[in-house]
């Protein structure tokens, strides 16, 4: 049993490292010496080494007789911790990621067809509507212009090889139409706008954008 | 049976004054055994305390960035106040060690002093801490304003509520000792609490870490 108590020097020596092991990444901080990722890393791989540090020379583990349940519990819980930890940052940080507020936004303007325009809601566009198309085809939109109805669609059909982006107003100046920023259609992809804002729109390629078109929903 | 149970009753302190008597030598041991069981006991205890406290480190790594546009940690934290309040918890933690070593000694001056300065020290840590939560709370950012606040008062909360109930079981422990001298009983329980104080000193480190130095991250 006495060995598995601490003597004066291991919680002098315990102290004097973690001291140590507090005020390095402390003074790491305030001075920004390092940054981002590269810091937190630091600053953690910093407080996991005094936690061993203490495990060690307070709690004096490892120096129970056999067998060493304690060590062993311990052993299972930090599992369990890197489980939890790990697990939950990583499911909530793709969560986060593929729920991004434009993403969210997107889904209820085209899905629900609920966006906001100004502060003004468009209203859901519902019952039968028509769908026009705009085959992209050599850099060139056809037809150029469209002439349709409020909640009618348009598909972009991308029939060259190239990524496109397309993207709403001037290229200088884009602008937002129904709560779309932009449609990205790889090569050969189709996507389907639904036109839930009325007026003329016109839009263009971000990545080539000399290919140019517009279009009109009546309302 | 009822006569079965009365007798029982009568023969259990007669068979353990004999055994007793012919195992003196083996008392040791069993005492020993004893509180290897409670140590083991109480060491299960904390590790399920630790999940939890995981728990919550995990919540306060998701929300932390969800101010609702309200300061965050980077605005609100004081960092010489979190270093002082970490130094005062990291000595606390050396003194309860130096304190059971010498419980263990049988020297109960020595024993009754080191533990009060810990004692000292975990109240003047927790005094930084009220300081802190009610001046976020009079600046107006309480529990309910935002994701990140609601996880570190969460956080942060459950670690004072720690340190509070193990100052009212040092100090209740202390008065004992004083009064009735380390009998192997008080011994036992000092050693639960200065593991319990170690444990929340690890905790600390990594609310120190993950909390106050990451927001300026």
């Amino acid at each position: 049993m006495k060995r598995e108590h601490g003597t004066i020097q291991s919680y002098i020596t315990g102290f004097a490292l973690s001291v140590v092991f507090t005020l390095i990444p402390y003074f790491l901080v305030v001075t920004q010496a390092v940054k981002g990722i590269v810091l937190f890393g630091t600053i953690l791989a910093f407080a996991l080494a005094q936690a061993l540090i203490q495990v060690l020379f307070f709690l004096h583990l490892g120096r129970e007789r056999k067998p060493k349940w304690q060590s062993g519990f311990l052993l299972a819980t930090a599992g369990g911790i890197f489980v939890v930890t790990v697990g939950t940052f990583w499911i909530m940080y793709h969560l986060h990621e593929n729920m991004m507020p434009t993403q969210a936004e997107l889904k209820l303007a085209q899905d629900e067809g609920i966006a906001q325009v100004d502060g003004q809601k468009t209203g859901a566009c519902v019952g039968a509507s028509q769908m026009h198309m705009v085959v992209i085809k050599n850099g060139v939109a056809s037809p150029s212009h469209t002439d349709a109805k409020r909640c009618d669609t348009i598909m972009f059909m991308n029939e060259d090889n190239t990524s496109r982006d397309i993207a709403f107003g001037p290229h200088s100046n884009h602008q937002e139409y129904g709560g779309v920023d932009d449609v990205p259609l790889s090569g050969g992809q189709s996507q389907t706008l639904t036109l839930n804002q009325s007026g003329t729109q016109s839009f263009h390629d971000h990545l080539h954008p000399e290919m140019t078109g517009d279009f009109t929903a009546s309302p | 049976m009822a006569e079965a149970l009365a007798t029982l009753e009568r023969e259990k302190p007669a068979a353990k004054k004999t055994a007793s008597k012919v195992a003196v030598t083996e008392h040791n041991d069993h005492e020993e055994a004893a509180n290897d069981r409670t140590t083991f006991g109480f060491w299960v205890y904390l590790m399920t305390d630790l999940l939890m406290f995981s728990i919550l480190f995990a919540c306060y790594a998701v929300l932390h960035g969800n101010t609702l546009g309200a300061a965050s940690g980077r605005e609100l934290f004081s960092q010489p106040v979190a270093l002082t309040e970490t130094l005062l918890l990291l000595t606390s933690s050396f003194t309860a060690g130096i304190g059971m070593f010498r419980a263990r000694q049988g020297n109960k001056n020595q024993a009754l002093a080191w533990f009060g300065a810990t004692f000292l020290l975990g109240l003047a840590f927790l005094g930084l801490e009220i300081n802190e939560f009610t001046k976020f709370v009079h600046d107006g950012h309480t529990l309910r304003s935002n994701g990140f606040l609601s996880s570190f008062f969460v956080l942060v909360g459950t670690h004072g509520a720690h340190i509070t109930s193990g100052l009212l079981w040092m100090g209740t422990t202390l008065a004992f000792v004083a009064r009735r001298g380390l009998t192997p009983g008080l011994v036992r329980k000092l050693s639960l609490l200065s593991l319990f104080w170690h444990f929340l000193d690890i905790v600390w480190i990594f609310i120190f870490t993950i909390v106050y130095l990451q927001a300026q991250v």
